[in-house]
């Protein structure tokens, strides 16, 4: 079977071929694993190659997963094939919420012309405020931000006209 | 002594108050939000109020339903914990007023020490020096003085404190601008929009005295702490003793400290915050009158249960213990675990802590607030669990440090453990050259670049296994038992992460 994930912002894909007996062949990007994988519950899987043995621990939270190899921590988002990002991260011109949080402050309105680098939109969460500010010079094509509301990370605000 | 003392609080300090109440005999009641129900510290408790919806001015910061929910569980006295309330002068004397009592200093002491104005005055008034500054609310009378002292300056809440809501500014088109967000975030975080500016010292340290007093005007010491470590002002790995303070220099730091506390016949325990700078003078920066998220250090080295002594302070009225026979011994430190994205410019992180597991070895002490299958609102601080090692000497409890951290596991929610894992790694910490903008001059890029880099193919190919074998742990289970890992690195080989072995 053949995944795409998403690592930072590269697209990353694996294919994963059963040999039977628990072994695998793994093709990460154009490196060629093989390896056998014991589920040891608990979402732990031991995974065996010629050169030793490591554990790892894989938990789903949505279409994130946490990766524990030993001690040290990562984490991928599971997409689609397409080719590109899943969460569309980063083509909004950074106008999208960075966090999950609080809009207190809505500071343009549709239609406004704004200059490259003027505060959008203030958004706060755990006592921090964050400014989104306009990418470029430009209008404002498309506001969906109200203040007081609350907004999840990465959901799209504001909406520009290409500088 | 208090049968039953009110936490007005959450989170790990909620929790780890309920431990020394418990110990003492005294039962602990928590109160939560609409958003913390269930949370750890409720689980802790013998009983919970709810106080009302999730921001924290309907809940946590919500006085008439702090007092209605202490009167209403028979509550002799209130501990306010850190942030929230706990500086809230008009908090303190709500709760006297109510005839319960607060644990804390009274609302007089509070209210001239959380004016970080009037605080500065009585410093140099017993002859400590202050940082250059300025105050008031008019943004051409702030823009003139941060002139004269120049820039960079910094803007702080005037009734603030723990480095929450401050800003660094370097001229005066960014002081004018950043006005209006630091007096928004003064007001929901202290319930007062006034700030002031203050000159930011370059190369400086922050050392940090720990006082008690009795009220009377008896007041000890118990030594220092080193919290130089800081991301944007918030300290994230903190120490006792300090490699930067020799006996002389602590003397002096220690004197001055006491000197402050005793000018208001403090009561209870507070902090009395210093600059160090490179040439060995110290500025008076500010005094917390409450307990410090740091404060673990301190407990450890002294031997001495901080909670414990504000409870008999609050109690009975005098110090439980004698300045002379006070010690502080071997060395400790703490590293805090927040819920942010240490590899997307700290972003604060909100969710279900799926899966937890903290250390467990001898010489590591955790203040957790989460177990496995916790929530994570978006509405408080993103602090988590404060993890705690200790050794005879600087070198031996780091490396615990180092080792318990990587015994730390948070999957549902990001983590600063990465950072935290390179930063108790990091040659400069361990020769103790750093100073309060060390982390963001020197250290982030690197660590920034290391956290950006490609992921090893293991790591892939095991997120894609357990998706194939239906192997992927979601386990809500609160005990945060999970399988000890095998060390990686037998295998490690092409896989091994960059700059990570």
């Amino acid at each position: 079977m053949r995944s795409a994930w998403l690592d930072g912002g590269r697209l990353r894909t694996v294919d994963v071929t059963p040999m039977g007996g628990g072994r695998y062949r793994l093709t990460v990007d154009d490196v060629t694993l093989e390896l056998e994988a014991q589920p040891m519950g608990e979402g732990s899987l031991r995974l065996v190659t010629t050169d030793g043995a490591v554990v790892a621990q894989v938990t789903a939270a949505g279409a994130r997963r946490f990766v524990r190899l030993g001690h040290l921590d990562f984490t991928v988002e599971r997409t689609v094939a397409s080719g590109r990002g899943g969460s569309g991260s980063g083509h909004a011109g950074g106008l999208e919420s960075p966090m999950p949080g609080v809009v207190t402050r809505v500071m343009v309105a549709a239609g406004d012309t704004v200059k490259k680098g003027q505060p959008l939109v203030a958004i706060e969460a755990m006592k921090m405020e964050h400014l989104l500010r306009a990418p470029h010079d430009g209008r404002v094509k498309k506001l969906r931000a109200k203040a007081g509301e609350m907004v999840g990370g990465g959901v799209p605000l504001v909406e520009m006209d290409a500088g | 002594m208090f049968r039953k003392v009110l936490i007005a609080n959450r989170g790990e300090i909620a929790c780890r108050i309920a431990a020394t109440l418990r110990e003492m005999g005294i039962r602990p009641v928590a109160v939560c939000s609409e958003a913390d129900r269930g949370a750890r510290h409720t689980r802790v408790a013998d009983e919970v109020a709810i106080l009302g919806p999730a921001e924290a001015r309907a809940s946590y910061l919500n006085i008439e339903a702090l007092i209605r929910a202490a009167r209403a569980a028979g509550a002799q006295a209130i501990h306010p914990g850190y942030g929230f309330l706990a500086e809230h002068a008009g908090f303190a004397a709500a709760v006297e007023d109510a005839g319960l009592i607060f644990i804390g200093p009274t609302p007089e002491q509070t209210r001239t020490m959380g004016d970080k104005r009037a605080a500065r005055a009585l410093a140099g008034g017993v002859g400590v020096p202050v940082v250059p500054g300025a105050e008031g609310d008019d943004a051409d009378a702030l823009a003139a003085a941060a002139k004269k002292i120049r820039y960079p300056v910094l803007l702080k809440p005037a009734l603030g404190g723990g480095g929450k809501g401050m800003a660094v500014v370097g001229d005066e088109a960014a002081l004018r601008e950043g006005l209006e967000g630091a007096r928004r975030l003064a007001l929901s975080g202290f319930g007062d929009a006034s700030v002031y500016l203050e000159k930011r010292l370059e190369h400086a340290r922050h050392i940090e005295i720990q006082v008690a007093g009795d009220g009377q005007g008896n007041v000890l010491h118990l030594f220092e702490r080193e919290c130089s470590l800081q991301r944007r002002h918030q300290k994230v790995m903190e120490e006792s003793p300090s490699c930067a303070v020799d006996a002389p220099l602590r003397e002096r730091l220690c004197g001055a400290a006491v000197a402050i506390a005793r000018a208001v016949k403090y009561r209870g325990v507070g902090t009395v915050e210093f600059l160090l700078g490179p040439d060995g003078k110290f500025y008076f920066l500010e005094m917390n009158t409450r307990l410090q998220v740091e404060h673990p250090v301190t407990e450890w080295v002294t031997g001495v249960d901080l909670v414990r002594l504000q409870v008999e302070i609050a109690a009975e009225g005098r110090l439980p213990l004698d300045p002379s026979a006070l010690a502080a011994r071997g060395h400790a430190v703490e590293a805090r675990v927040y819920a942010e994205d240490a590899a997307r410019g700290f972003l604060p992180q909100a969710g279900r802590a799926l899966r937890v597991r903290w250390p467990e070895s001898p010489f590591v002490r955790v203040d957790a607030g989460i177990e496995s299958g916790d929530e994570v609102p978006v509405h408080y601080d993103p602090i988590l669990a404060k993890v705690i090692a200790y050794g005879p000497t600087r070198e031996r409890a780091l490396g615990r440090l180092a080792q318990a951290l990587d015994e730390s596991m948070v999957h549902g929610v990001i983590t600063n453990l990465p950072f935290l894992r390179a930063l108790a790694r990091s040659p400069d910490v361990a020769r103790g050259r750093f100073d309060t903008e060390w982390i963001e001059r020197e250290f982030l890029d690197g660590f920034a670049a290391l956290a950006g880099a490609p992921v090893p193919e293991m790591v892939l190919a095991a997120a894609a296994l357990a998706e194939e074998l239906g192997a992927n742990g979601a386990s809500h289970a609160r005990d945060g038992k999970v399988t000890a890992a095998e060390d990686p690195f037998v295998t490690a080989g092409r896989w091994r992460h960059p700059g990570l072995s």
